[in-house]
């Protein structure tokens, strides 16, 4: 699904957390939206989806303007931190987050078993989340993000806190979710994770620094770094100053 | 909204401390008012002026006697020993002083009323005056009522009202409404899932209240839980709403007693209608009021479904325009 954003600003009280943003972002790519901690990556996921409101500007998704709640089935969310019910088993949850999406249960059964296997959680689907690990925990908001097989994937943050074996395992999946035509939108503070997507844009202090494929980013910077954009842009001393 | 009350079912039935806080401790404090206000074996003391002496003696078995001869002043004579209660006649009429309405009073008028008893009606009418006289006619053995409402009400608005904050801290909410549900469906699947479990309280607290504790139910046990359960649904969507001006849990602990004090005040522990400057017109806006009252009507009075209909009616007014607030108020986490 085509996501527009256009010209799109948001304050918070006096501050103002985004300014001017226009973004496309394609059918079909893995976007990265790499930023530092506080530039504003979650703000922006978040009028994408249609929590807060926009100060002014508009989004649309797939042709549809946001918000609209029908384009939520549309999109599997997975938030920064893991926003999963503690009293509740792994395979509880992922039932109510599938209830919430009014997926019948014999289809959910089915899908809920792969999806456990690929988040190497199949075997403790019975387990209390308040017993897992952060970790564990990360991979099951993945498996609830993905339970309705979402056109559009949106993960704030996913792979913080997850070993290098499973983060692989994730990465390969999510490519494999691309390459049947999901979108993917990824944010991140983590530069490596960087290179497993196609397209990238830089955000910081609420402005859009570069926005391209991974690739021709890569190539702009001397040493094949991608950290190395955000010291090449000459706005940074100053900005940082005014914080 | 099945999926969200099917939820909060398998969350408490995970969490059994919360599940048997919710169900037990109610029955704990009950037990304990019942212990504090019941039947303590006080021994009232009264003085009689020169009064016969089969009366005396009999009135000895209920209560601790002082004979005097001469009438003394009530008020202050009470006041400065301590007596409950003190008895004397004139030419027609037994009269009996007391110094106001409270435990100890009744306790010394239980104990006259059996003497009389035991010795045959006496022709003389019994006129009794209090030294400090107070409006109402309520006696704190007759309030149970206002401490069911009470009880239950509280334990729920913490349970709704904590689940809510929580849910919105753990970005939970956030979660649940980044999907196609409808903000009607969360806020009713909220107020259904959290209201079956108030009303199972409910009916806990009621049967354990008349079938264990024996408090006096003059009308309808079922009638009684009817109201309890509206009482509890109520409690439930006050939570949600107040949860929502909450920034954090102890905000919300702090709203306990803004909430529920004022409460307390239009339960009936307090008679409405002697509130100064119109405030007791705020009882309308108590959801325990409606509650409460219905609960008075049925356990005090009798009366059953044709006269208290009306306040079962506010009752389920006052949750509807709850649910509406609480739908509104969702709106600051998605707008649509």
């Amino acid at each position: 699904m085509k996501i527009e954003i256009c010209d799109v600003n948001k304050a918070f009280k006096q501050q103002q957390v985004l300014k001017q943003i226009s973004l496309t972002i394609d059918t079909g790519r893995i976007f990265c939206l790499l930023g530092a901690s506080g530039s504003g990556k979650t703000t922006l996921l978040r009028i994408m989806m249609g929590a807060i409101p926009m100060d002014d500007g508009s989004v649309t998704i797939g042709g549809t303007a946001v918000p609209n709640r029908q384009l939520l089935s549309e999109m599997g969310y997975m938030p920064q931190n893991e926003a999963l019910y503690e009293e509740l088993s792994v395979w509880e949850n992922l039932k109510f987050f599938s209830g919430l999406q009014r997926l019948h249960r014999q289809k959910f059964e089915a899908d809920a078993v792969a999806l456990l296997q690929i988040v190497d959680m199949a075997a403790c689907k019975n387990k209390l989340i308040r017993d897992c690990s952060g970790g564990m925990k990360k991979r099951i908001s993945l498996a609830v993000a993905l339970i309705h097989k979402p056109k559009l994937l949106v993960l704030d943050e996913p792979t913080v806190g997850v070993d290098p074996v499973l983060r692989r395992k994730i990465w390969l999946y999510l490519k494999q979710l691309r390459n049947e035509g999901t979108t993917i939108l990824v944010t991140t503070h983590a530069m490596d994770e960087v290179t497993q997507c196609d397209d990238a844009a830089l955000l910081r202090n609420g402005h859009i620094i570069a926005r391209d494929t991974v690739k021709n980013l890569i190539n702009q910077t001397p040493d094949g770094n991608i950290e190395e954009l955000f010291f090449m842009d000459n706005q940074s001393e100053a900005e940082v100053a005014s914080c | 909204m099945l999926s969200i009350v099917k939820r909060i079912l398998g969350q408490m039935k995970n969490d059994k401390r919360s599940l048997g806080l919710l169900l037990f401790a109610p029955l704990l404090i009950l037990t304990l008012l019942f212990f504090i206000l019941g039947d303590s074996n006080y021994l009232p003391q009264i003085t009689v002026v020169d009064m016969n002496e089969k009366f005396v003696t009999e009135l000895e078995n209920h209560a601790t006697v002082i004979a005097v001869t001469e009438k003394p002043g009530a008020a202050d004579y009470l006041e400065a020993n301590g007596i409950d209660a003190l008895i004397w006649t004139d030419t027609t009429d037994t009269h009996i002083d007391l110094l106001e309405k409270s435990s100890k009073s009744a306790a010394a008028l239980e104990a006259i009323q059996e003497t009389n008893k035991a010795l045959q009606p006496s022709q003389n009418e019994l006129i009794i005056d209090y030294v400090y006289e107070t409006s109402g006619d309520n006696q704190l053995d007759s309030l149970g009522y206002i401490f069911l409402g009470v009880i239950s009400f509280f334990f729920v608005f913490i349970l709704s009202g904590m689940s809510f904050v929580r849910e919105r801290f753990g970005q939970t909410l956030e979660r649940m409404l980044m999907t196609p549900i409808s903000r009607i469906d969360v806020i009713g699947g909220y107020t259904l899932g959290y209201g079956l479990l108030a009303a199972l309280q409910s009916v806990v607290i009621i049967l354990y209240a008349v079938y264990g504790l024996q408090l006096q139910v003059e009308g309808s046990v079922a009638l009684c839980t009817l109201v309890m359960i509206l009482m509890a649904f109520s409690a439930v969507s006050v939570g949600a709403l107040v949860s929502i001006f909450a920034n954090n849990e102890l905000q919300l602990v702090q709203f306990i007693p803004v909430i529920i004090i004022p409460q307390i005040f239009f339960s009936g522990l307090i008679p409405i209608d002697t509130i100064p400057f119109g405030l007791g017109n705020l009882c309308y806006l108590t959801p325990i009021y409606y509650g409460c009252t219905a609960l008075e009507m049925i356990m005090i009075q009798g009366k059953g479904f044709s006269e208290i209909w009306p306040w079962l009616l506010g009752s389920v007014v006052f949750i509807g325009v709850l649910f509406l607030a609480n739908v509104i108020a969702l709106k600051k986490y998605r707008r649509l």
